[in-house]
C-alpha cells in the first residue's frame, strides 16, 4: 500500500504529477507569449447565421466520427467505444457526440495542459496533432487515448478538435489494458504524457515507432491511431473552411453563443430547484483478485443558487489495486448525467453548463486517485460513479415537476468477460464480450426503462449480432435472452438486461478473465430512486464439464443453466484472474437492468401481468415485491387477492422499526422528528407546499417548515432534515432482491444489506440503498430551505 | 402506336409517364387511393391518356409494357394493415427481435431524439412475443449442424400457430446463410400443413450474415406479403379487364425491375423503391444525355448527386462513375433490416418542414417537425397555421402564388406572410426577412446533410453534378450547390420533375440480385469461387427466365464483399468473370485494395491483417430498354426569350432585400437559349431558380443545365 500512498502536501498542487492536472484560475497567465489565442468574437452575430454555423459544427463533429470509424475499421470503434468533440481555443466543449459520454472528459483538460506546458516548447502550430493517455491529465484510463488537434485562424489558435477512443493494446501486465492484478500504475498499459505526434502536418516517425513499440498489436494500433489523427485533422480543416466562409470572429461568436446558451439553460433550470445537497454512496468490490472486501465511495451534489458543487466526502482513501478513478473521470462522471437528464436539448454540448459546475473532490481518495495508483482496470468504476451522480441528480430533479420528467434511474454496473486464446489454426484472439451494452435503461418518472435499451451514458452503443461475434471468435452462443427480474422493481421498473451463454468452438484454447465494476457480481446493478428497487446482481458463471454436447447432439438446446448438468459450477469474482476453459465448459454471463422508480406496490397490476407474460418479471417477484397475484388460468391480475396481498405487505412494513432507532438520530432535524442535534428548526415560510421528492412535500406545519408525506400527510422532519432517519427501515440480505444472481457473502466478508425505507404513516417506500451492514447511511437529501 | 407506361404510386400522388416509340413523353397525375391503390393507378393512366384524347382502356390496349413502382408495402406497414405473422427461430435466440441491438436501433433517429434519453422507447414489436416460437436446432458459423432439427417438433409448433389463426410465417434460424437445410425443412413442413399461408424463409429473403437484420427483413416480408399479393392480383385483374395483355414489372429498391411473381415472393424489395427510381432515372438520363449528339450541355456523365425534395423529406442519392452507390440495410422505424438497396438517404427537411422560434437560443429552427401535406403549409389553406419552407419559398418570391401546380392551386401569400411576420417579430425581423432566414437555414441543413453523405462514402461533392427533383428540388438546388461548391446543376427533363420517380421506373431495367454469405479467409481456394459464382449465376438466370428474359439477353455481373481480417469495413467490388485461378483471386483483392483506399484513404489499408471474403453476389440484368427521348431540332438561331413578367425575389445568399427578377415560362424556352441569372423559369410542377451570374441552358431533351458562377 505504501507504493501508492500520496505525499501529504500542505497544499494540494493540481499539476498532473501526483495529483491530477487541473487548470488553475490563472492558467491563461502562464501561457507562452508565443501562443496567441483567437478570442475575438463578432458581437453582431445574427441569429440566423448562428443557426447555420451551429448546424455546420454539429455536422463537422459527426463527420469527424465517421472518419474515425471508416479509417480504423476496428470492431471496437465500430461499436462506438469512442467520442469526439470540438473545443474553443481555451478548451470549452462546443460540440460533443452521442457516443460514450465520459470519454471526452479528458479533452478539455488535455488542451489546457498542452497550452500551459508546450506553448513555447515544442510549440503549438498549425498542422500539429497531440496524443496522450495520462489519466492524471487527459484520459479516463490509459486505453482511451486522446488525440487533439489545434485549429488556427488568422494565425491564432482558434479552436481544438479532439477525440478519445479505446485502442486495442498498449502494453501492461495483461493484454487488452484491464490488468486486474495491477498493484499500481506501473503494471497498467504504458502511460503517455501528451506529446506532439504530428508536427506541422507530418507524422513524427520516431515518436510513432516509440508509441507502437508498447503494443502487443502494433499494426492494429497503427490503424486506430491514423484513424483518430485523420478524424481530428479533418474536423480542423472543416472548421478552417467555416472560418474562411464566415470570418473567424463570426464563427467564434457562434461558439460563444452555444456555450452561453448551454450555460443559461443550466442556470435557469437550477434556479427552479431549492438549495440543498443530494448524496449517494456506492461500494466497489475487491481491490485485487482474492480480496474479499468492498470499499465505500460517496458523491455529494450541492446546489447553491445557479451553481452545482460536486465533492467526494465520505469516500475511502485510495489503496493498492485498480479500484480508483482519476480527476478526469470524476469530471466526466459529473457532466454526463447533467447532459442526459437536464440538458438533452443541448445535444451533449456541455461546455457552457460546465461553467456552472465546481468540482471539489479531495484527492487521494478512490474517486480522485493520485499517481501512481493503478487505473487501467478501474474504468468500470467510472460507470458506477456516473450511476451515483445520476442518482443524486435524479433526486435533485424531483424538486421540480417539469425537471422531474428528465429523471432516468441509473444504468447498471456490469461484469465484463474477456476471452482469449488461440483458434484451431493457432491464431491468437482476445476480446471482451460486449453483450453488456444491451443493459436495461433505468426507469423514468413517467414510464418504464427500456428493456435491453442500452446505456444512458452512451445512447448509440450497441449489441453485436451473435453471428458477428461467432464469425470473429471461436465460440458458440447457446442462448442470449432478455433476463427476467433483472430490472429494478418500482412503480415504473427498470428495463431488463440480458443473459447469454457460450462455449468454445473450434478453439485450440480459451481462457476467461473477468472484471466487474462496483458491486455488480456481489450485490446489485443500478440504484433505484424515490423508493424504487435497485436492479439485482449479475454474474459470470462457469459450468465445468457439462453435458451440453450430448444435449445438442440429441437435439436439445439449453436456454438456462438448469437445463445442463455440470461437474462443477461457480461464479467468478469481480476481479478474476485468467481461468482456462475446457471444451465442455459453458459460461453464462448476465447484465442487469436499470434501477426502478418509486414504490413497486404502486405499480399498475396490469403492467405486472404483462411483465410476467413477457418473461420480464417472475410470478415470485409479482407477489413478493409488487403484491400482485395473478390468476393461474389467464395470467391476469386477481383484483381481490392483489388488494389483500398489498395490504399484507404494507402491514409487514408497519412492523419495521424507525430508522433513527436503528441507526441513531445523528442527522435528525426539527422538533416533529425528535431531537435535532445538528440542525435548527426551520421556521415556517408562508410559501405554498412544494414537492421535493416523488412522495414528499416541503410545507408549513404551524410555525415550522417541514417535510411531509404527500400520500398521508405525515410529518417526517424539519425541511432541512435527513428524512431517511425518520422513516421505517428494513434491513435484509441484498440477495433477497428478486433476480439476484449472487450471494454477497460468497465474495465479500462483511455482510451487505439492502435497506428499504418507508413512510411511517402510510408505509409507502421512499428510499432504498445497498450498504455494508453497520455503515452509517448518507442523507439522500439535505435541503437548505424549500 | 405502342406505349410504355411507368407508374409510380407515392403516398399522396400516383404519377404515370407514357413513352411512345417515337420519343414522346407525357405525364399524368392522380391522387393515390389507399388502401385500394389500383384505383389511383388506373386514374393516373386515365390522366395521361386524356392528354392524347383517349381513355385508360384505349391507352392500355396500346400498351406493351407496364413498369410500376408502388408504396403498397410501406403503406401497409405504416398503417398496420399487416398479416398475423408467426416467427420461427432458433431455440435460445427468440429475443433477437426484441433486443433490437440495444442502442443501435436509435441510429436512424435525429440528434434530438437520440439525446433525449428520458423519452427513449422501443416501438411495438413487429411480432408479438406469443407468436415468436423457438425450435430446437443449431447450425454453427461453419455450417456444421451442432443440434439437429426435430421435424416432429416443427409440426407441433406450426399446428399450434395455425390453430392460433396465424396467416403468414417467417422462418429465420441462426447461420442459415451457412447451411439452410434446417430452414428448408421448416419451410417444407409449413407448406405441407398450410399450403395457403404466406411464407418467408430468411436465407431466401436475404443471404447476409447478421441474424437480427436478416430476421427483421424476413418478418417485414411476411408482414406485407399477403397485402402485396392481394394488391398485385387486383391490379392484374384490373389491367386485364381494361384489355391489357402484357406483363407488369415491379420496381425494387435494388434499382431494377422484377416480375410480379418475384414481387409477391419478396415484397420487402419494393419498400423505398420510389426514391431509388429517382436515382435510376437521373443516372439513365445522365448517360443518355452524354451520348446525345444534340446535347451541348456540360453534363458530367458519371458523378451525380440527386436531391429529391418533397413534402416531408429530402432524399439524397449518389452515382459515382456511373454506378449508383448501394448499401446493405434499410430502416423501418427503429428496425434495421438487410435489403440490397441503392443508398438513398432521407433527411427530415422538405417543403412541409415547420419553421419555429427556439426560445432558449433566440434563433429560428427548421424541422424536424413537418406539416406534411395535411394540414400542410399555411399557404395551402388546409388548416396549417405554422409556417413551413414552402411558405418561405412563396414569401421570398421563389414560388408564384398564381402558378402552383400550373395554376391549379392558388397559394395564400397573405396568410404565409402573416405567419412569418408573427414568427419573426420577437427577433425583430420582417416577414420577408424571416422567410429568407428560414430558407438560409434549410438550404444549409440540406447542404450539411449532403456533406455527411459524401464524407461517409469518401466523395468530394465538388466533383459531382447536382440533379434536383421533386417539387422543391429545383427551387433550392442553386443555393445548396453553391454552399457545397458543386459547379453545375441539371434539372432532369424539367417538365417531369414532379413525377420523376415514374420516369425512373420507366427507365429501369430488369434486375435480380442473388447473394451468398459464406465467409472465407485466406488462403482462398479459387475453385470455391468458381463453384459458388456458377451456383449464383444459375439461380439469377432462373429468376430472370421467370421474368421472360432469355439467357442470351441476360447480363450478369459478379461482386464480392471483401474486408481486411479483423476489420469491419466491408467493400463490395466487381469480381472477375470466368473460372477462377490464383490470378483471378489476386485481381479481386487488388480491386478491393484500390477501392478501400479510395473510400477510406491510402493510410487505412491493412493488408498485414490478411483478407476475408464475406459474401458473393451476382446481379442479373435484362437488356436495357431503349429509352427514346425526342430531341427537339433547333430551327434557326434561338430567339431571345421574353419573360412573362417580373417578381420581387429575395436571395438569401445575396444578403439583400427583394429585387425584381425576370420570370419565364418554360414553354417559351428554346433548346439553344442561354439565360443569365437572376431568373426564375416556371414549369407546372416546379420552378427553376437561376441565381445571379449563373447560366442556364435547356438541352434538346428538355433538361435544364445551370452552370454556377465561378464554376
Amino acid at each position: 500500500m505504501t507504493a501508492v500512498a500520496p505525499p501529504r502536501d500542505a497544499e494540494v498542487r493540481w499539476d498532473g504529477r501526483v495529483h491530477s492536472y487541473r487548470p488553475q484560475e490563472d492558467w491563461r497567465a502562464r501561457l507562452s507569449p508565443s501562443l496567441v489565442l483567437h478570442d475575438e468574437a463578432d458581437g453582431e452575430l445574427d441569429p440566423i447565421t448562428f443557426e447555420v454555423i451551429r448546424h455546420r459544427l454539429w455536422t463537422i463533429n459527426l463527420a469527424h466520427g465517421d472518419t474515425v470509424t471508416r479509417i480504423s475499421g476496428s470492431p471496437v470503434f465500430q461499436s462506438l467505444d469512442f467520442n469526439m468533440c470540438i473545443l474553443t481555443e481555451d478548451g470549452e466543449y462546443v460540440m460533443n457526440a452521442p457516443f460514450v459520454q465520459f470519454l471526452n472528459a479528458g479533452a478539455g483538460l488535455g488542451a489546457r495542459f498542452i497550452m500551459e506546458r508546450y506553448g513555447a516548447e515544442p510549440g503549438i502550430e498549425e498542422g500539429d496533432v497531440f496524443v496522450g493517455n495520462d489519466p492524471w491529465v487527459c484520459a479516463v484510463h490509459e486505453m482511451d487515448v486522446m488525440f487533439a488537434c489545434p485549429v488556427f485562424a488568422d494565425g491564432k489558435l482558434f479552436a481544438w478538435t479532439a477525440n478519445a477512443g479505446h485502442q486495442y493494446d498498449l502494453g501492461g501486465a495483461v493484454p487488452g489494458g484491464w490488468p486486474q492484478n495491477a498493484e499500481d500504475v506501473f503494471s497498467d498499459p504504458t502511460v503517455f504524457r501528451p506529446f506532439k505526434i504530428v508536427e506541422r502536418g507530418r507524422m513524427r516517425a520516431d515518436l510513432e515507432a516509440m508509441y507502437l513499440r508498447q503494443s502487443r498489436f502494433p499494426e492494429m494500433v497503427a490503424l486506430d491511431m491514423r484513424a483518430q489523427i485523420s478524424g481530428c485533422r479533418y474536423a480542423a480543416e472543416q472548421i478552417q473552411e467555416l472560418c474562411a466562409q464566415f470570418g473567424a470572429a463570426t464563427v467564434k461568436a457562434a461558439m460563444r453563443r452555444i456555450l452561453d446558451g448551454s450555460q443559461r439553460a443550466l442556470q435557469e433550470k437550477l434556479r427552479r430547484i431549492p438549495d440543498g445537497t443530494w448524496s449517494e454512496a456506492r461500494y466497489v468490490d475487491e481491490r485485487l483478485p482474492g480480496d474479499r472486501s468492498t470499499y465505500r465511495t460517496q458523491v455529494n451534489v450541492t446546489k447553491r443558487g445557479d451553481r452545482l458543487i460536486f465533492d467526494n466526502d465520505g469516500t475511502e482513501e485510495q489503496m493498492i489495486g485498480p479500484l480508483g478513478i482519476t480527476f478526469a473521470s470524476f469530471s466526466g462522471s459529473a457532466l454526463t448525467p447533467l447532459s442526459i437528464t437536464m440538458l438533452p436539448e443541448q445535444l451533449f454540448a456541455v461546455g457552457g453548463a460546465n461553467r456552472q459546475v465546481d468540482l471539489e473532490p479531495t484527492p487521494g481518495r478512490l474517486t480522485c486517485v493520485d499517481h501512481p495508483a493503478a487505473v487501467g482496470a478501474g474504468v468500470l468504476n467510472v460507470i458506477g460513479h456516473i450511476a451515483a451522480v445520476q442518482t443524486c441528480v435524479n433526486r435533485m430533479l424531483a424538486c421540480d415537476p417539469e425537471l422531474s420528467e428528465g429523471i432516468v434511474a441509473a444504468s447498471p454496473d456490469f461484469p465484463v468477460a474477456v476471452i482469449s486464446g488461440r483458434d484451431e489454426d493457432g491464431r491468437y484472439y482476445g476480446q471482451a464480450v460486449l453483450d453488456h451494452f444491451a443493459m436495461g435503461l433505468g426507469a423514468r418518472s413517467h414510464r418504464d426503462g427500456v428493456d435491453t435499451g442500452g446505456a444512458a451514458w452512451s445512447p448509440l452503443t450497441f449489441l453485436l449480432n451473435v453471428e458477428a461475434v461467432e464469425q470473429f471468435y471461436p465460440l458458440v452462443y447457446l442462448y442470449r435472452r432478455e433476463l427476467e427480474d433483472s430490472g429494478g422493481a418500482g412503480r415504473w421498473r427498470g428495463g431488463v438486461g440480458l443473459a447469454y451463454a457460450w462455449m468454445a468452438y473450434r478453439a485450440e484454447s480459451m481462457s476467461l478473465t473477468c472484471f466487474g465494476g462496483g458491486m455488480a457480481t456481489s450485490a446489485f446493478g443500478a440504484e433505484g430512486v424515490m423508493g424504487g428497487y435497485p436492479s439485482p446482481s449479475a454474474h459470470v458463471h462457469v459450468l465445468r464439464e457439462t453435458n451440453v454436447k450430448k444435449l445438442l447432439a440429441a437435439g436439445r438446446v439449453p436456454t438456462q443453466i438448469s437445463d445442463m448438468q455440470a461437474a462443477e459450477a461457480f461464479s467468478r469474482p469481480s476481479k478474476a484472474n485468467t481461468l482456462p476453459l475446457g471444451p465442455d465448459d459453458v459460461v453464462e454471463a448476465t447484465v442487469s437492468g436499470g434501477g426502478g422508480y418509486a414504490d413497486p406496490l404502486e405499480r399498475d397490476p396490469a403492467h405486472v401481468a404483462r411483465d410476467v407474460a413477457n418473461g420480464h418479471a417472475s410470478r415470485t417477484a409479482a407477489e413478493a415485491v409488487y403484491g400482485v397475484v395473478l390468476d393461474d388460468a389467464d395470467g391476469q391480475p386477481d383484483a381481490a387477492r392483489t388488494a389483500a396481498r398489498r395490504r399484507e405487505l404494507r402491514a409487514e412494513r408497519a412492523t419495521w422499526p424507525l430508522a433513527r432507532d436503528v441507526l441513531g438520530p445523528a442527522l435528525g432535524s426539527g422538533s416533529a422528528a425528535g431531537p435535532a442535534p445538528d440542525a435548527a428548526v426551520a421556521p415556517a415560510t408562508g410559501e405554498p407546499p412544494r414537492a421535493v421528492h416523488e412522495a414528499l412535500v416541503a410545507r408549513d406545519e404551524g410555525a415550522e417548515r417541514v417535510l411531509s408525506c404527500r400520500h398521508c400527510d405525515a410529518v417526517l422532519c424539519g425541511v432541512g432534515g435527513d428524512f431517511k432517519r425518520h422513516l421505517r427501515l428494513h434491513e435484509g440480505p441484498v440477495a433477497e432482491l428478486p433476480g439476484a444472481k449472487a450471494d454477497a457473502a460468497d465474495f465479500i466478508d462483511h455482510p451487505i444489506v439492502l435497506r428499504r425505507y418507508c413512510c411511517p404513516g402510510c408505509f409507502t417506500l421512499l428510499s432504498t440503498e445497498v450498504a455494508r451492514s453497520g455503515d452509517a447511511p448518507f442523507a439522500d437529501m439535505r435541503l437548505v430551505s424549500a | 402506336m405502342s406505349l410504355v407506361l411507368g407508374i409510380d404510386i407515392g403516398g399522396t400522388f400516383t404519377d404515370c409517364i407514357a413513352l411512345t416509340g417515337e420519343g414522346d413523353v407525357r405525364m399524368g397525375k392522380s391522387l393515390s387511393t389507399p388502401p385500394d391503390f389500383d384505383t389511383g393507378f388506373i386514374d393516373a393512366i386515365g390522366a395521361v391518356a386524356a392528354s392524347r384524347d383517349m381513355d385508360a382502356s384505349a391507352a392500355l390496349a396500346e400498351t406493351t409494357q407496364i413498369l410500376h413502382g408502388c408504396t403498397v408495402g410501406s403503406n401497409a406497414l405504416v398503417e398496420h394493415r399487416t398479416a398475423k405473422v408467426a416467427l420461427l427461430t432458433s431455440r435460445g435466440h427468440r429475443d433477437s427481435l426484441f433486443t433490437m441491438q440495444a442502442g443501435r436501433r436509435l441510429r436512424a433517429l435525429g440528434a434530438e431524439a437520440i439525446a433525449h434519453v428520458a423519452a427513449h422507447v422501443k416501438p411495438e414489436p413487429l411480432v408479438p412475443r406469443s407468436l415468436v416460437r423457438e425450435l430446437d436446432e443449431r447450425v454453427a458459423a461453419d455450417g456444421r449442424v451442432l443440434a439437429p432439427l426435430d421435424e416432429q417438433q416443427v409440426r407441433e409448433v406450426v399446428a399450434e400457430l395455425l390453430a392460433d389463426g396465424v396467416e403468414a410465417f417467417a422462418v429465420s434460424l441462426l447461420w442459415s446463410v451457412a447451411n439452410d437445410a434446417h430452414e428448408q425443412t421448416v419451410a417444407r413442413v409449413i407448406r405441407e400443413l398450410a399450403p395457403d399461408a404466406y411464407l418467408s424463409v430468411a436465407s431466401q429473403v436475404v443471404a447476409r450474415t447478421g441474424e437480427y437484420e436478416r430476421t427483421v427483413a424476413t418478418v417485414v416480408n411476411s408482414l406485407i406479403g399477403p397485402e402485396m399479393d392481394r394488391y398485385l392480383s387486383q391490379l392484374e385483374d384490373r389491367c386485364q379487364a381494361h384489355g391489357y395483355a402484357g406483363t407488369i414489372s415491379i420496381m425494387t429498391c435494388s434499382g431494377g425491375l422484377v416480375s410480379t411473381d418475384e414481387a409477391r415472393a419478396l415484397p420487402v424489395l419494393t419498400i423505398g423503391s420510389g426514391p431509388v427510381a429517382g436515382l435510376i432515372g437521373a443516372r439513365r438520363l445522365a448517360a443518355t444525355a452524354a451520348g446525345h449528339q444534340a446535347s451541348r450541355a456540360p453534363v458530367r456523365t458519371t458523378n451525380v448527386i440527386t436531391a429529391d425534395m418533397g413534402g416531408t423529406t429530402l432524399d439524397v442519392g449518389v452515382v459515382h462513375e456511373g454506378v449508383p452507390i448501394s448499401r446493405v440495410t434499410s430502416w423501418y422505424d427503429q428496425y434495421e433490416y438487410f435489403v440490397p438497396t441503392l443508398d438513398v438517404r432521407s433527411i427530415g427537411a422538405g417543403g412541409g418542414s415547420i419553421v419555429q422560434l427556439d426560445e432558449t437560443s433566440g434563433t429560428l429552427r427548421v424541422g424536424p417537425r413537418s406539416a406534411g401535406s395535411r394540414p400542410g403549409p399555411v399557404c395551402y389553406s388546409r388548416g396549417g397555421t405554422e409556417p413551413t419552407i414552402t411558405d418561405a419559398d412563396l414569401v421570398a418570391g421563389f414560388l408564384n402564388p398564381d402558378y402552383f401546380l400550373g395554376g391549379k392551386m392558388a397559394l395564400d401569400l397573405d396568410g404565409a406572410t402573416r405567419a412569418f411576420a408573427a414568427l419573426g417579430e420577437p427577433l425583430g425581423l420582417s416577414a420577408l426577412e424571416t422567410a429568407s432566414a428560414a430558407l438560409r437555414i434549410v438550404d444549409n441543413q440540406m447542404a450539411d446533410a449532403i456533406r455527411l453523405v459524401s464524407v461517409n462514402q469518401g466523395f468530394d461533392p465538388r466533383a459531382f453534378t447536382l440533379y434536383p427533383c421533386g417539387g422543391g428540388g429545383a427551387l433550392h438546388a442553386a443555393a445548396i450547390a453553391a454552399e457545397l461548391g458543386i459547379p453545375s446543376i441539371s434539372v432532369p427533363l424539367s417538365g417531369l420533375a414532379s413525377g420523376w420517380s415514374a420516369f425512373g421506373v420507366a427507365g429501369a431495367e430488369p434486375l435480380v440480385v442473388q447473394e451468398l454469405a459464406r465467409p472465407m479467409r485466406e488462403p482462398f481456394d479459387p475453385a470455391v469461387f468458381t463453384a459458388r459464382f456458377a451456383e449464383l449465376e444459375a439461380a439469377a438466370l432462373a429468376r430472370l427466365a421467370g421474368q421472360g428474359i432469355a439467357r442470351e439477353d441476360a447480363v450478369l455481373t459478379r461482386h464480392a464483399d471483401v474486408r481486411y481480417a479483423l476489420q469491419v469495413n466491408e467493400v463490395e467490388v466487381l469480381a472477375p468473370s470466368g473460372d477462377y485461378d490464383d490470378a483471378s483471386v489476386r485481381e479481386l483483392l487488388e480491386r478491393f485494395e484500390t477501392e478501400y483506399a479510395r473510400r477510406y484513404g491510402e493510410d487505412s489499408r491493412y493488408a498485414d491483417a490478411g483478407f476475408a471474403v464475406i459474401g458473393l453476389r451476382v446481379r442479373g440484368r435484362g437488356a436495357a430498354r431503349e429509352l427514346p427521348l425526342s430531341a427537339a431540332q433547333p430551327d434557326g438561331p434561338a430567339p431571345t426569350p421574353e419573360p412573362k413578367g417580373h417578381r420581387d425575389v429575395s436571395f438569401h445568399r445575396r444578403g439583400q432585400g427583394a429585387e425584381p427578377v425576370a420570370v419565364y415560362d418554360a414553354a417559351v424556352i428554346h433548346p439553344e437559349t442561354v439565360l443569365r441569372g437572376p431568373a426564375i423559369v416556371e414549369l407546372p410542377g416546379t420552378s427553376i431558380v437561376v441565381p445571379h451570374d449563373a447560366v442556364l441552358r435547356f438541352d434538346a431533351l428538355g433538361s435544364a443545365h445551370i452552370t454556377l458562377a465561378g464554376a
